[in-house]
């Protein structure tokens, strides 16, 4: 189809906005993280005086506090202490997202297979039960977890955390890990139950290998809702010790007097994780749950 | 947080359900098989849902003792003028977002299946402000907006648009619109590359016979392209409500609910009581309250779609 100078236009005009909308914020900040705190204090505006600098990152790193902090007096750096505390809570939200990912990955195939294959008593409902579990919002069993989290003595633990997780993540496993074993041809496992082999056996030998895309995907998506989940990790954890990204970087914002440069460098450091893990993700969502409609 | 297809797919994986052939004689497997996780969902489903019953008919705070009220929790909650701002601002919040985010999805799926120099690359970029978290998403624009020293403040007054500082995060509309604006920015990229699938899923031989009947652009668009995509609006809509109603993460971080209470919805509203004032009863009748809306308008939204939308979804 031939396409006129004038659409051409409209679309490249299109284009450059949208990537502004979306990309500027992301540059801004990782600019930010590396302008002095003076420079991006002053009025009139003049972040680039003088020169860029690592700082920030060092401090969060070692502790070493930037030399234009040392000028303001300790106040200051005895705020921005705080983000010390980030590579310690991007360990805590990776060691609770790859629990969350791999109790994903057991319990959603196991479920997975049997709704795929095996005729139960209570399919049907249990199966809409699952789903249905997720319509509830979040924000309405906040207070519930709270208190039986208290109750079983598991505040501020990964254990609550994984727990949780796992419950907000498993409906959409084992939607998809269903979806995606039921899409194999079933005479394989036809063919293996003739020899004698057993369920579990056919699961573990066959199915599993043959649907590993999907697992891999799905697995990563639990693990990125489980990274960057915040709610609960608000109230379930308590000390720095346990608190996950999300909750020191909430807990930043909601301090007033917070350095933004640390913030910013912070953020850089915070979202690199996801930004790794999101191109396959993105790759696994797009041709999952859109039947496989889009090409290139 | 299930992507907006999940709906669809699982109304027809169950219409499905069963006519493949199975495993037989392995009842009991397939039972021990799905215990995990049922057990463990009921169990973080059922209970909590019933204990928040509970607790919203009982004064449960550290303040006063521990007592049965009946529906007192749900009455002062309906006659506090807190609670009613917070509702409406949630109802305004979702009547702003969802729309603009079909609309928006629509130009932008639109826009992504045209020929274009970096058309890729804006597909795989665009999963940036999807991807990180939400609360990451509220801090980076709060760097934007913030009044004093702030990108947008710096950059509009270097290039000379503005000669004093805009408030726009103390200023209750411009806060209000500050949301939107965070909200749109990292919900827009699943709008649009799902309306783009549905939209990659409409067969060229339709233009094409609308073209032969003489339909221009606006025309092919209203006879082809809105009915193709009608099913996934539906459901990106759904999505979008739900997530819209809930949202949380982007207005602790980007306004804490504020200037005053005029970014303050219902979820920050119900954590406030909960978690601040540890009002716990008062709390769970919120969640209830939350809950039941919730359900309400899924259920007006797809009372209103047209029959059998969801289930054609899959082609």
């Amino acid at each position: 189809m031939r396409r006129s100078a004038g659409r051409r236009a409209i679309v490249y005009a299109g284009a450059i906005l949208l990537a502004v909308f979306w990309f500027s914020p992301f540059a801004l900040v990782a600019v930010g993280s590396v302008i002095p705190e003076v420079n991006l204090l002053s009025f009139p505006p003049d972040w680039f005086r003088d020169p860029p600098t690592l700082a920030t990152y060092r401090y969060i790193f070692t502790g070493e506090v930037p030399a234009s902090y040392e000028q303001r007096g300790a106040l200051r750096s005895m705020v921005s202490n705080e983000v010390r505390d980030v590579p310690r809570a991007i360990a805590n939200s990776f060691i609770v997202a790859a629990a969350v990912m791999l109790l994903n990955l057991v319990l959603g195939s196991l479920a997975a297979y049997a709704y795929a294959r095996i005729r139960f008593p209570g399919r049907a409902a249990t199966f809409n039960f699952i789903l249905m579990s997720r319509l509830i919002p979040s924000v309405a069993l906040a207070v519930p977890y709270y208190v039986i989290i208290q109750q079983l003595g598991w505040l501020n633990t990964y254990r609550a955390l994984i727990a949780i997780y796992a419950v907000l993540t498993l409906p959409f496993t084992v939607l998809v890990l269903t979806l995606a074993f039921r899409g194999l041809p079933p005479e394989i496992d036809e063919a293996a139950q003739v020899e004698g082999a057993s369920p579990w056996r056919v699961l573990r030998d066959i199915t599993l290998p043959l649907a590993l895309p999907n697992l891999v995907g799905a697995g990563l998506f639990a693990f990125m809702l489980a990274y960057s989940e915040f709610l609960f990790g608000l109230f379930i954890t308590t000390t720095r010790e346990r608190r996950t990204l999300p909750v020191i970087l909430g807990a930043l914002s909601a301090n007033t007097d917070v350095s933004w440069g640390m913030l910013m460098a912070s953020i850089t450091i915070g979202a690199i994780p996801t930004l790794l893990l999101a191109f396959p993700v993105w790759r696994f969502m797009v041709r999952g749950l859109t039947t496989g409609a889009v090409r290139g | 947080m299930a992507g907006p297809g999940a709906i669809g797919q699982r109304i027809s994986a169950e219409t499905r359900a069963g006519q493949r052939r199975a495993f037989s004689g392995f009842a009991w497997t397939g039972a021990l098989m799905i215990a995990p996780v049922f057990l463990l969902i009921a169990l973080f489903t059922l209970y909590p849902f019933g204990r928040a019953i509970y607790e919203s008919t009982r004064i449960e705070s550290p303040i006063f003792p521990p007592q049965y009220v009946g529906l007192q929790n749900y009455r002062d909650i309906i006659g506090s003028s807190y609670f009613m701002d917070a509702a409406k601002t949630t109802a305004l919040f979702a009547a702003v977002t969802v729309p603009l985010l079909l609309v928006l999805g629509v130009l932008v799926a639109l826009l992504l299946n045209e020929p274009f120099l970096g058309n890729t690359a804006l597909r795989i970029g665009m999963l940036l402000p999807w991807a990180i978290p939400a609360t990451v998403a509220g801090l980076i624009w709060k760097w934007i907006f913030l009044d004093s020293w702030g990108a947008l403040n710096a950059l509009l007054y270097s290039v000379g648009i503005i000669d004093s500082y805009v408030q726009w995060l103390t200023t209750p509309n411009l806060a209000r619109m500050a949301v939107v604006v965070v909200f749109v920015w990292s919900q827009l990229p699943l709008a649009s590359i799902f309306l783009l699938a549905a939209l990659q899923g409409i067969p060229q031989e339709l233009y094409d016979a609308a073209s032969v009947d003489g339909a221009g652009a606006f025309g092919r668009f209203r006879a082809v392209t809105l009915p193709g995509i009608r099913p996934m609006l539906v459901i990106v809509a759904l999505f979008e409500l739900l997530m819209a109603i809930t949202n949380f993460d982007i207005t602790y971080s980007l306004t804490q609910g504020g200037p005053g209470t005029a970014t303050t919805m219902v979820t920050y509203f119900t954590w406030v009581e909960s978690f601040k004032k540890l009002d716990f009863g008062r709390g769970s009748a919120l969640a209830i309250m939350i809950a039941l809306a919730s359900l309400v308008a899924i259920l007006v939204l797809i009372r209103a779609m047209p029959k059998g939308a969801l289930v054609e979804e899959r082609r």
